[in-house]
Parts: structure tokens; C-alpha cells; sequence
């Protein structure tokens, strides 16, 4: 780990720091050079954000817009509040943009999944046909003149995990950046990272992607100035679960969970989009992905795999892009 | 929040061979554990447990032997190097009960008469609460180590008799409040004091049961001698026979008495006869600004029993066993991240990667204060620390003040609700 001394006095750089959890992860913020009441002020106000961004996009909370659509869309067309139409329409304009690799509907499959590996069994060819007749964003419908949505086929069921994450983190970033605030760095559950400006004591935020299973290496290093970090990829540990047995990304093409142990990590200026791709970029062939990346921002990515040898997990840089 | 603290692995017993062995390991601990500083009531636990040689046996006698009392005979059989010498009760179905369970002790109907059996050395008086400043008195005098249940006494005045003929006393004084030995409590103290929950703003204490709290009773003419619970000239209800627990440990964390109080009550479910309230509300002021808020009723139990210890950093649920923090602790990443800024490095900090997930259980569900749920709830260890006290010979330090504290303040809760206005600590009243 490269560890540079300031050419300046080392005087404590005043630093805020808050966290708390959020969409299902944990976020923090750490904002530098701020009088401690206005960034308390500032962290109370992202909160809140945050708070209205979940209660929006959870399909957790049985009220919110996202649960209703759950409930109903396959019976009648739903007009969701404008805030949610406005996600949607961006998914969907994603999933043209990524050809179907970037997938809010998934969640049949995932769910089919993660069931049975809680089990320690695979799903049958028949459930996975079944599912899969309940997912695929091309089923759900826009209505652009009524601003409604509905579902083609009943158990269809949409999901914004990943996506509400990117989208909450480049709303608060463009929220704090409004008020003035020019360095700050911000984590969604260390997946989806975020900087305003740069470290105080260098030209970036340099920021390590973790070897998985000795978090403590770094695998490569991103430096980050005004950009967003996204990383994706199937977890060797999933502690609310135990050890996964079928991994978490669901390959849309297969119906099929991605297998062996690999992240995709991507940085762009936009919070959303490197979101995005990071996980379309992990279901997508290697020589499909140049193509799939010319039809965004500047962006850098690398994908790591991890092979076993002799019982160890080690972590290997199999492609890269921009760097 | 994992630690070699004494608090966290020690574990219940079941016969005395097993609690020799539980205590040979916590009088170890004892021993060793900062915190102890603040508990001198566990110093008599630093003594290594005795055999079952006569020399080694302290002689007890126990008066009062109703549901309380029988529970206490349960734990003194199997506390090492204890012999109940006698029993004492004036209802005699009950005495016949107990010395059917305790072969060789006496029988009394008079505790007076108990006190004069020769070899004695300790009464534990688990009786009404009407009786307990008498026999205290009276145990004092005729030179017996006392164990007296909760609360300790019937009045403020009687309180201060007791602590004014204590005073300076070589005996042995305990009071019957288990949670000052509770491992789990003592957990969530150790806690505290480490700043977890940051400074303590609130205290609220509940104790909700369903249920007439009646014993049955043979003929009538024994109803105010079996349910005096009920009834205004014995005790004080459940204020001084359940809050009274709840109150200690408020005092205790917050290291200070109420400086006054205000609470309703009333009788609007069990209207049966009964004088003593049903459900009571007391809100306790302390000098630093915090407040204890405490309810109890017996007409529903969803909510069971807890304390609650709030401060800006988290909760302590102290009968639950849980803490909870008010906000999650960063990542590693975070922490390294943060320290690199503060002290001037400008070094790359391992922390991107697929998305943490909370440990839902521990993150958002609290996380458990000890490992395994304990079957005692420190009355064993309360009993241990008895016996060895009156071995050693020695005083146990802070009884009576806690004893003091917890009972007046229970009263001045009782006060306040019969007489609709605030009550303030009794001015004057010493320790």
C-alpha cells in the first residue's frame, strides 16, 4: 500500500463522519473541512433523503409505491407517483441501452434461486421456465401518455436494489455539491462509492478494490475525483444466508445464477450509470462489452476473477477497460 | 462488543457440587475485573468457595417461608457451606411445608424465638413488607448477620431506623435486590460505563402482567394474612413488591437517588376489594436533569418487563439482554479512511467491493449482551456473597445504600400517587 507524507505540516484535518443504514446496506459519509454543526446539519438532510429514496424504491416496505406495483400491475394498469415513473422510464431507457443486460425484473428468478440454495438444491428445468415467463423487462408495459405501468403476466414482480442505490447516491452527491460542499466521499455499502473533489492530501480518492477473501489486500486501485465507483459481483459470504451455494447475479439470457467468484467494478462520472454497468458488464461476454461501454460516458472498468489454488481463492485482473 | 468480561460466560448451575464449581471460576473473575471497583457488594465473592466441613458452615435462619422464602430455601440448599438451622413462619401450613423440605431445621412460630436459638448466625427474612424494618431491628440487636428481601421497609421513617441502627455495624447487612449480582445486568453496567450507549438520557422501566396477583386462600379470615399485597396496611403493592427491582438498577446506573417524583394510580381493572393499586405511572427527576419513567400494571402483559437505558450512542434492554446501537459502526475502510485524512496520509484504502449486507440480527435487531440466557437472575450469587460475608466476617460494603435508596424511593412513588402531588427525597435522610 503506497502511504505518501503531505509536503505540508501535518495539522488534524477536521473530518464528519456519519453512518447509518439504509436500503438494506449501510451508508456513510465523511465530509472534510466542514464546521461540525453544518455538516451534522448536512448529514441530517441526506438522511432524510435517503429515507424518502427508500420509502419510494423498497420492495421491502409493504406501502411503498414500489410493493403496490408488486401487489397489482398485473391486474390493472398502475400510475405510479411521478418519482417512481421517472425511475422506471431511466430503467427502462437502460435496458434498451445495455441490450437487456441491465434487468429490473429479475426478481422471480432470483427469488427461485436463492430459495432453493437456502436448501442446498437447484430448481427444476420446469420452475425455471415458469419463472423466467415472469421476468423480462420487454413484458412490462409503459403507457406514455397516462404515465401508468403494468405487468404482462401475474407473479412479475420488480425490483430496485442496485438501481435505487446509484440513484440515491448521485442525488445526494448533487444535493451536497449544490450547498457548496466540494470534498466528501460516499458509501453505499462499500459497493457504490461516490466522491466529491478530491482526498485533502493528494490529487484524487484513492480508493482500493478488496481482494474478497483477505479484505484487508487490495486488489487495484481506482483514483477517483468527482466520479462514482461501482462494484458488483458474487459474494463468496452472504451472512444472512449462510455460504452461497448459487451465487446472487441472475444471468438474464440463462434464467441461471453467474457462477465462481468475480466482480465487475466500473467508474464514471454518473453514480447511476456505473451502477448499471457493473452489473450488466458481469452478464455480458467479454467481446460484447467494448460495444456495450461505446454508448456511455468515459468510462474505466476492471473485472476480477478469483481462482482456486490449492484451496485458496486468488484474485486475478482478467479484463479491463479505459484504465 | 465481544469481550473477556466476567459478565459474559458465566453460566447457571443446578446442584451444589456445580455452583461450587460456577463460583470457584467467578471468584477468579471477581478478582480480576475492573468494574469491580464500583460493585464492592462482590468482594466477598473473591473467597475461594468452602467445603462441607462444619467449620466452613454458616448457620441460617429463615423467616417467612411463603412463595419468595421457598425459592430462597432452594438456592440456600445448594449454596455451598450453608446450613438452614431453622425456619420461622406464623402461618403454620406454610412452616410444615418448609421443614418437610429442609431436614434437621427448627420450627418457629415466633421469630423472636428464633433469634434467641443459640448458633445461629444469620436470619433471612423474606416476610410482608410491614414486618421487615421490625425484624431487621430486632435481628440487629440480637447481634444476627440479615438478609432482608426487597423493599426494605414499610415507611420513609422506618427506612432510616434501620439504616440508623446499622450504622457502623460489624454484621453482615444484604438486601434481597438480586440484580446488584445479576451477571446480565452487571453486563449491561460494564457497557455503560465503556460509553457504548454514550451518556445515559432516559431510563424507562416497565412491568406488565395479567393476572389478579391473588393467593388462594383456605377460609376467608386468611385473606389480608396470604394476599397482604393487596392490601395498603402491609405493603405498598406494585410499587414496593415489583418496581422496587426496576428502581434499584435506575439508581444504580445513574449513581444517584430520585430528587423527586410524580405519579397516578389507580384500581380500574381487579376491582375486588383490593386497596392497592392495579396500575401505576411514576416519572422519577434525578439532579443531572435525567428522568426514570416507570409503569406496571397487572391487567396486560404484552409488553412483559423491561429496562430500557437510553442515551445518544444506543439502548441497553436490560432484562431482554440487548443493545442496540442508534447508529451502525463504518467499515474498516471507512475507519482507515478517516484516520488517513485526520493524520495527514494520503494512502489507498482498501474498501470497494460487492455490497455489504447487514447482519440483520445484530445490526438492526440488537445485539445479545451475553451468550447464553442465564437461569439465575443473581439471587444464587446474592446468597453465595451472603454466606461468605458472614464467613469472612466482613461488612458488605454499599448494601444498605442501595437498600435505602431503591426503598425510599418506591415509597415516595407510592406517596405521590395517593396524594396527587410531586414528592420530593426526604431531606435529611442518611445513610
Amino acid at each position: 500500500m503506497e502511504q505518501t507524507v503531505p509536503p505540508y505540516p501535518l495539522s488534524r484535518t477536521k473530518v464528519f463522519h456519519r453512518s447509518c443504514l439504509a436500503m438494506n446496506t449501510r451508508f456513510s459519509m465523511v465530509l472534510v473541512g466542514i464546521e461540525p454543526e453544518r455538516a451534522e446539519a448536512l448529514a441530517l438532510d441526506a438522511e432524510c433523503d435517503l429515507r424518502a429514496y427508500e420509502r419510494m424504491m423498497s420492495r421491502f416496505d409493504v406501502e411503498s409505491p414500489v410493493s403496490d406495483l408488486n401487489r397489482r400491475a398485473a391486474e390493472t394498469a398502475i400510475q405510479p407517483p411521478e418519482g417512481l415513473w421517472e425511475v422506471l422510464s431511466m430503467c427502462r431507457d437502460y435496458w434498451k441501452r445495455t441490450q437487456g443486460a441491465f434487468d429490473i425484473t429479475l426478481w422471480p428468478l432470483n427469488h427461485l434461486w436463492r430459495e432453493h440454495s437456502g436448501r442446498g438444491e437447484q430448481p427444476t428445468a420446469e420452475a425455471i421456465e415458469q419463472a423466467r415467463l415472469q421476468t423480462g423487462f420487454e413484458r412490462l408495459h409503459f403507457d406514455e401518455l397516462a404515465h401508468t405501468v403494468r405487468f404482462e403476466s401475474k407473479g412479475m414482480s420488480i425490483d430496485l436494489g442496485g438501481f435505487g442505490k446509484g440513484f440515491a447516491i448521485e442525488r445526494l452527491a448533487g444535493s451536497l455539491r449544490a450547498q457548496g460542499v466540494e470534498q466528501a466521499f460516499l458509501s453505499f455499502g462499500e459497493s457504490s462509492i461516490t466522491v466529491l473533489g478530491s482526498h485533502p492530501h493528494g490529487p484524487a480518492w484513492p480508493v482500493g478494490i478488496a481482494n474478497m477473501f483477505q479484505p484487508a489486500d487490495t486488489v487495484h486501485t481506482f483514483h477517483l475525483q468527482n466520479a462514482s465507483l461501482s462494484s458488483s459481483g458474487t459474494a463468496p459470504f452472504n451472512r444472512m444466508q449462510g455460504p452461497q451455494v448459487f451465487g446472487q447475479i441472475i444471468d438474464p439470457h440463462s434464467g441461471r445464477p453467474l457462477e465462481g467468484y468475480r466482480t465487475i467494478s466500473v467508474v464514471s462520472p454518473s453514480g447511476i450509470e456505473a451502477e448499471v454497468l457493473s452489473t450488466s458488464l458481469l452478464v455480458t461476454p467479454e467481446r460484447e462489452r467494448a460495444a456495450l461501454l461505446s454508448g456511455f460516458s468515459t468510462v474505466s472498468a476492471i473485472e476480477i476473477v478469483y481462482h482456486e489454488n490449492a484451496g485458496k481463492f486468488v484474485p486475478r485482473i482478467e479484463w479491463e477497460y479505459g484504465i | 462488543m465481544e469481550s473477556d468480561s466476567l459478565f459474559v460466560s458465566s453460566s447457571g448451575d443446578s446442584d451444589r457440587a456445580h455452583r461450587r464449581e460456577f463460583l470457584k471460576r467467578l471468584a477468579v473473575l471477581a478478582g480480576s475485573s475492573a468494574l469491580l471497583a464500583e460493585l464492592p457488594w462482590w468482594t466477598p465473592l473473591r473467597a475461594a468457595p468452602v467445603g462441607d466441613s462444619p467449620a466452613d458452615r454458616v448457620r441460617i435462619g429463615l423467616v417467612g417461608v411463603g412463595t419468595r422464602g421457598n425459592l430462597l430455601i432452594a438456592h440456600l440448599l445448594r449454596t455451598p457451606g450453608v446450613e438452614i438451622a431453622a425456619l420461622c413462619d406464623d402461618y403454620e401450613p406454610h412452616l410444615q411445608i418448609g421443614l418437610a423440605r429442609v431436614k434437621g431445621a427448627k420450627g418457629f412460630a415466633d421469630y423472636r424465638k428464633m433469634l434467641d436459638m443459640p448458633g445461629l448466625d444469620g436470619v433471612v427474612i423474606a416476610t410482608p413488607l410491614y414486618l421487615h424494618a421490625r425484624m431487621c431491628l430486632d435481628a440487629f440487636s440480637a447481634g444476627k448477620h440479615v438478609y432482608c428481601e426487597k423493599s426494605l421497609a414499610y415507611t420513609i421513617e422506618e427506612c432510616q431506623a434501620v439504616a440508623d441502627a446499622y450504622r457502623g455495624s460489624k454484621q453482615v447487612f444484604q438486601i434481597g435486590h438480586q440484580r446488584l449480582f445479576s451477571p446480565l445486568i452487571l453486563r449491561a453496567l460494564e457497557l455503560v460505563r465503556n460509553g457504548e450507549i454514550g451518556q445515559i438520557t432516559q431510563i424507562r422501566a416497565y412491568w406488565h402482567r395479567h393476572g389478579d396477583w391473588r393467593n388462594p386462600v383456605p377460609d376467608p379470615s386468611l385473606e389480608r394474612r396470604l394476599n397482604w399485597r393487596l392490601y395498603r396496611a402491609y405493603s405498598c403493592g406494585l410499587m414496593t413488591e415489583l418496581a422496587s427491582h426496576h428502581i434499584q438498577v435506575a439508581n444504580w446506573f445513574l449513581g444517584a437517588h430520585p430528587v423527586a417524583c410524580a405519579g397516578y394510580g389507580s384500581i380500574n381493572y381487579w376491582k375486588d376489594g383490593r386497596e392497592l393499586y392495579d396500575n401505576v405511572n411514576v416519572v422519577y427527576r434525578y439532579a443531572d436533569g435525567t428522568q426514570v419513567i416507570y409503569d406496571s400494571l397487572i391487567s396486560n402483559r404484552l409488553y412483559g418487563e423491561e429496562i430500557q437505558i437510553m442515551g445518544p450512542k444506543g439502548t441497553i434492554e436490560a432484562v431482554t439482554g440487548k443493545i442496540y446501537a442508534e447508529n451502525p459502526p463504518p467499515a474498516p475502510g471507512i475507519v482507515q479512511l478517516i484516520n488517513g485524512i485526520e493524520h495527514g496520509f494520503f494512502n489507498t484504502v482498501p474498501i470497494g467491493g460487492p455490497s455489504w449486507v447487514p447482519d440483520l440480527k445484530k445490526d438492526t435487531e440488537g445485539t445479545l449482551l451475553m451468550k447464553e440466557k442465564l437461569a439465575d437472575d443473581g439471587t444464587a450469587i446474592a446468597l453465595a456473597a451472603f454466606a461468605n460475608a458472614i464467613r469472612l466476617r466482613e461488612p458488605i460494603p454499599g448494601m444498605m445504600e442501595q437498600a435505602c435508596r431503591a426503598g425510599v424511593s418506591v415509597l415516595m412513588g407510592q406517596a405521590s400517587m395517593e396524594q396527587q402531588k410531586e414528592i420530593a427525597w426526604p431531606e435529611g435522610f442518611r445513610v
